[in-house]
């Protein structure tokens, strides 16, 4: 099988970002290879209410 | 063959954590975060606290392989720019990639870890820190 790509004119006015984050990409080119990948934990047990203690995981169990 | 990128006007306010401006073509860009956040209600700070046994920070993360092509590409640059007038940029962070040019491979992690504590209704200021 054969595909052809014909990359025409590209001009772009005006780009305005409030962010770029967290493995992200921003990109005015070419590329051959992307590898992105961004790991984010927040479980509920994540807030936690009470005593102020030094936080370890819990024994035996994913934090 | 890549094209040539052409961008007029750029202006970014913040960059910070890992994270990459490039102006010009590269060959590689690699770029990794680990965050651990914290947030106490008081300010209280116990020093290392087990970052590198919570599994969101170590576990491998898989990597993609892409298998071989099917089918024979042929690309065909018609223009060989790419044109911008301007670009903003309010905050770049955290293992982010601004490029502005062609590149062979990008890669970047982030990962972030993020607890809040709250002092319980019965306590009251922190104890801990403190003469006793």
């Amino acid at each position: 099988m054969n595909y052809t790509v014909i990359n025409r004119h590209l001009h772009v006015g005006d780009i305005r970002l409030v962010a770029v984050a967290s493995a992200s990409l921003f990109l005015i080119g070419d590329a051959d290879a992307i590898h992105l990948s961004s790991a984010f934990d927040t479980p509920p047990e994540s807030l936690i209410i009470g005593p102020f203690v030094p936080l370890v995981p819990t024994r035996g169990e994913a934090p | 063959m890549k094209r040539t990128s052409v961008v007029q006007t750029f202006h970014a306010e913040t960059l910070i954590i890992s994270s990459v401006l490039q102006i010009g073509d590269s060959e590689r860009i690699s770029a990794r975060t680990r965050a651990f956040a914290v947030q106490r209600q008081y300010e209280l700070f116990f020093g290392p606290e087990g970052e590198q046994i919570f599994p969101v920070l170590t576990k491998p993360i898989p990597r993609w392989t892409s298998p071989s092509p099917v089918a024979a590409r042929q690309t065909l640059h018609e223009s060989p720019v790419i044109s911008v007038q301007s670009v903003r940029v309010l905050a770049i962070s955290s293992s982010a990639i601004v490029h502005i040019g062609s590149t062979s491979t990008a890669e970047a992690e982030a990962r972030i870890k993020h607890i809040r504590q709250l002092a319980g209704s019965e306590s009251s200021a922190p104890t801990r820190g403190r003469d006793l």
